[in-house]
């Protein structure tokens, strides 16, 4: 899970393994903001599947690659 | 995931976030005025509900996702401090969980040439780079500190 400069330098790192899944990093943010934004509260759960998989959701990063078990 | 295992939970978070780093098990059941017996049991059961990952065969922490114990490429600076993140998502989720703006600092996995990305209002200061998830979300958690 990491940053890149350009999808050129994610070709030339992946040395012909099967690529991932690229998304920018404003998405990323977003991403970032709203599965770890809860994790300090004194009153913290752990998410549900159903919930984390409702955040991918609603971020568009949907299909096989996103879907969690 | 009952009221202790949250609690102790909970002290361990608090200590990522005081000290930089994460506790020890010995240091956390003498902050805690808990035996240490009983820290590591619930950070047994606190990995196995995947709420923070241990270290292989040591029962130290690895990892309180966001924050990382070991030193990794994405380190994270807000409010004058640092932290680790285990990778780019849990980088930018350090300024998440602290509510702050941040900056972090790694290197390009490809050419090493370094990349800064600031957080502002979760907004990254520079959009046009791009995070590579190699591995499906069904096998995030087969082998974490690769994912």
């Amino acid at each position: 899970m990491n940053l890149f400069r350009s999808e050129e330098h994610i070709t030339r790192w992946l040395e012909g393994r099967t690529p991932g899944a690229t998304i920018s990093v404003t998405t990323l943010c977003d991403l970032a903001h709203q599965w770890w934004s809860d994790r300090l509260d004194p009153d913290w759960q752990p998410h549900t599947r159903a919930e984390n998989q409702t955040i991918l959701d609603t971020l568009g990063l949907v299909g096989s690659f996103w879907t969690l078990p | 995931m009952d009221d202790v295992d949250l609690a102790i939970r909970g002290l361990t978070y608090a200590w990522f976030v005081e000290h930089g780093e994460a506790p020890t098990a010995q240091e956390l059941a003498a902050h805690a005025h808990h035996p240490v017996a009983e820290i590591r049991a619930a950070w047994w059961r606190l990995h196995e509900d995947h709420a923070l990952v241990l270290l292989p065969g040591s029962g130290e922490i690895q990892m309180a996702n966001p924050f990382s114990a070991l030193p990794t490429p994405y380190k994270v600076e807000a409010g004058g401090r640092s932290w680790y993140g285990s990778c780019a998502w849990d980088a930018l989720g350090i300024c998440a969980a602290l509510r702050v703006d941040g900056t972090i600092t790694t290197t390009c996995p490809d050419c090493d040439d370094p990349i800064e990305v600031a957080v502002r209002n979760h907004a990254p200061d520079d959009p046009t780079l791009l995070f590579h998830c190699l591995v499906p979300a069904a096998h995030w958690w087969d082998d974490i500190a690769f994912t």
